[in-house]
C-alpha cells in the first residue's frame, strides 16, 4: 500500500518536476555558456524580476498582479457575454429547425475565423477602448461555446422528452428540466475551451493596443528590449491560464456530479 | 358483483403508413381491464405489444376504434397514464428523490406534500436511504425500482409497464418479479404489464391476454387464480405454462 502510494507520487509529482528542472538547467547552461545569453536572461533573473514586479509597478502605474487583474476583468466580461449569447444561439440552433436552417450557414462561415482576425475590424468599429477588446474576446470564446451547446442540444434524448410529457410536464418545464440539464456537460466543454481562447484573445488584443494588462507588459518589454519583463509576462499568462482551466474543471465537477459513478 | 372497467379497447386497429407500404400492426383489438387488476399482455417478440401500450398511453392514436381509460377517450399522452420503461429512462441529472417527485413537481404540488409522497413510494420500492443517489450510482434493478416509484408517485389511473425487466440479468429479474408482486399487493393499482416471458406473465398476472402475432389482436385470455406468491415449479403453474406456450403463435 505504502509502496504503491510512493510510486503514485513519483508519477504525479516527481516525474513532471524532473521535466521542469531539466528545462531550467538547460536554459541556465545555455545562457551561461553560449552567446544566447545576449538574448535571454537566466531563470534566476526572471524569477527575481517576477518577485520585484509583484510589489513594484511595471510602466507607470500598475504592479504585475494589477495588470493580471485588468486582463482578467476584460476576459471575464467578454467571456460572460460570449457564454450567455453562445448558449442561447447554440440551444436555439439545436432545438428549432427553422433557426438552425437560417443561422447555421452563417455560423459555419464565421466559425473558422480566428479571434485575432477580428482585431483590425474591432479597432475600426469600436476604436482602441474597452469595447473593441471585449468584442475580440467575445469572438474568441463565442464560437466554441455555440458549437458545443449546439451539439448538446441536438443530442437530447427524445424519449426522455416523451417521459417528461407523459409525467405531465409542459413544454417550458421539459425545456428547463430535460433539455437544459442534458446540455450542461456539453456547454461546459465549450466554456472550458472558450475560456482559454478568450484568455488568448485578450493578450492579442492588449498587444495590439492598450496601456495596461499582461499583453501590454509583454509588448512594453519588447519596446524597451527588456527580455526579463517579456518572460515575466509570459509566465504570468501561463500561470493564470492554468488557474482558469483548473477553476473550470472544479465548476464542472460540481455541476456535472451526476455523471460520476463514484461520487 | 360487476367490476369497474378502467381500460376499454374497442375495435382498435392501427396502421402505420410508411414509404415501403402500409403496415397493419393492430387489427380489431378488443379487451377490458378492470380496476386494480394486474393484466399481462403476453405475446411473441415483435408482435405489436409495445404498439398496444403506446395506444393505451396515447403516444400513438388508433387508426380505427377507440380506447377509453377511466371514462375518458385517449387522445394523447396524459399524466393520468403512467409508464415504466424497459430502458428505465430516468433523468440522469436528478437524484432518486427528484426523479420520483418529477410528476407531482411539474404538476405544481407543493414541495412538502410531494416530498412526503415521493418518500412513501421510495420506501415502497425499497430504496430508503438512496434518495440522494444519482442513477449512475445504482444497479440496473435499483434503477428500475426508481422507474416504478416515479410512475406510482404520479398517482395515475393506470400504470403500463413495457418489458421492464427485459434488460436485467436472470437473478435480478426473479427478484424484481417478487418485488413487483409485493408492491402491487401493498398498493393496489390497475397495471398493464407487457412481457414476452411466459414465466413472468404467470407469476404476476391476475389475467393474461395472449396476443396474436402481427397484425395483433386478442387470441385468448387466461384468468390466473393460483394463490400468491406463486411457485414457479408447482404443477398448476407448469400446466398453465404448457397451455399458454402451446397456444402461442410461432415467431420467426
Amino acid at each position: 500500500m505504502k509502496k504503491s502510494s510512493i510510486k503514485q507520487k513519483a508519477g504525479t509529482i516527481l516525474l513532471p518536476a524532473v521535466g521542469f528542472v531539466a528545462i531550467l538547467v538547460i536554459w541556465w547552461l545555455l545562457v551561461s555558456f553560449t552567446r544566447i545569453g545576449l538574448l535571454l536572461p537566466t531563470p534566476l533573473e526572471v524569477l527575481k524580476r517576477f518577485i520585484y514586479f509583484l510589489g513594484n509597478p511595471i510602466g507607470k502605474a500598475f504592479t504585475l498582479p494589477m495588470h493580471l487583474l485588468i486582463s482578467l476583468r476584460r476576459v471575464l466580461t467578454g467571456f460572460c457575454i460570449a457564454s450567455v449569447a453562445g448558449i442561447i444561439v447554440g440551444i436555439s440552433m439545436g432545438r428549432f429547425k427553422p433557426i438552425e436552417a437560417i443561422v447555421r450557414p452563417i455560423f459555419e462561415l464565421v466559425r473558422p475565423i480566428p479571434g485575432v482576425a477580428w482585431i483590425p475590424l474591432a479597432i475600426v468599429w469600436f476604436g482602441i477602448g474597452e469595447t473593441a477588446k471585449t468584442f475580440i474576446i467575445f469572438m474568441g470564446g463565442f464560437v466554441n461555446i455555440v458549437v458545443n451547446t449546439y451539439a448538446g442540444a441536438r443530442h437530447v434524448d427524445e424519449r426522455l422528452m416523451g417521459v417528461a410529457y407523459m409525467l405531465g410536464a409542459s413544454k417550458i418545464q421539459a425545456f428547463f428540466r430535460v433539455v437544459l440539464p442534458s446540455c450542461v456537460p456539453y456547454i461546459f466543454a465549450g466554456m472550458q475551451v472558450g475560456l482559454s481562447t478568450c484568455w488568448m484573445a485578450v493578450l492579442a488584443a492588449e498587444m495590439v493596443s492598450s496601456f495596461e494588462g499582461v499583453g501590454w507588459v509583454i509588448i512594453a518589454g519588447q519596446d524597451i528590449n527588456d527580455m526579463a519583463q517579456i518572460f515575466v509576462g509570459i509566465i504570468a499568462i501561463a500561470v493564470m491560464g492554468l488557474l482558469l482551466a483548473a477553476f473550470m474543471r472544479f465548476m464542472e465537477r460540481i455541476l456535472c456530479r451526476w455523471r460520476e459513478r463514484g461520487a | 358483483m360487476s367490476r369497474k372497467a378502467v381500460i376499454e379497447c374497442k375495435h382498435v386497429s392501427k396502421t402505420f403508413y410508411t414509404l415501403s407500404g402500409d403496415h397493419l400492426v393492430v387489427d380489431d383489438l378488443n379487451f377490458t381491464v378492470y380496476e386494480n387488476e394486474f393484466v399481462v399482455l403476453f405475446g411473441p417478440g415483435q408482435c405489436g405489444k409495445t404498439t398496444v401500450l403506446n395506444l393505451i398511453t396515447g403516444l400513438e392514436l388508433p387508426t380505427k376504434g377507440e380506447i377509453i381509460v377511466a371514462g375518458e377517450k385517449v387522445t394523447g399522452p396524459s399524466p393520468k397514464r403512467g409508464m415504466v420503461y424497459q430502458t428505465t429512462n430516468l433523468f440522469m441529472w436528478y437524484n432518486v428523490m427528484k426523479n420520483v417527485e418529477f410528476g407531482p413537481s411539474v404538476r405544481g404540488i407543493s414541495k412538502k406534500e410531494r416530498r412526503k409522497k415521493a418518500q412513501h413510494y421510495i420506501d415502497l420500492v425499497g430504496l430508503t436511504g438512496f434518495e440522494k443517489h444519482y442513477p449512475v450510482q445504482l444497479s440496473g434493478g435499483m434503477q428500475q425500482r426508481v422507474g416504478i416509484a416515479r410512475a406510482y408517485c404520479n398517482e395515475p389511473d393506470i400504470i403500463c409497464m413495457d418489458e421492464p425487466f427485459g434488460h436485467l440479468d436472470a437473478q435480478t429479474r426473479y427478484l424484481m418479479e417478487k418485488e413487483v408482486e409485493r408492491i402491487s399487493s401493498q398498493e393496489k393499482r390497475t397495471v398493464v404489464f407487457v412481457t414476452n416471458n411466459v414465466e413472468e406473465a404467470i407469476y404476476l398476472a391476475d389475467r393474461i391476454i395472449l396476443l396474436r402475432n402481427l397484425p395483433t389482436s386478442v387470441k385468448k385470455e387466461y384468468t390466473v387464480d393460483l394463490p400468491r406468491p406463486r411457485n414457479y415449479v408447482s404443477p398448476e403453474f407448469l400446466a398453465l405454462r404448457e397451455e399458454i406456450t402451446r397456444d402461442m403463435d410461432p415467431t420467426l
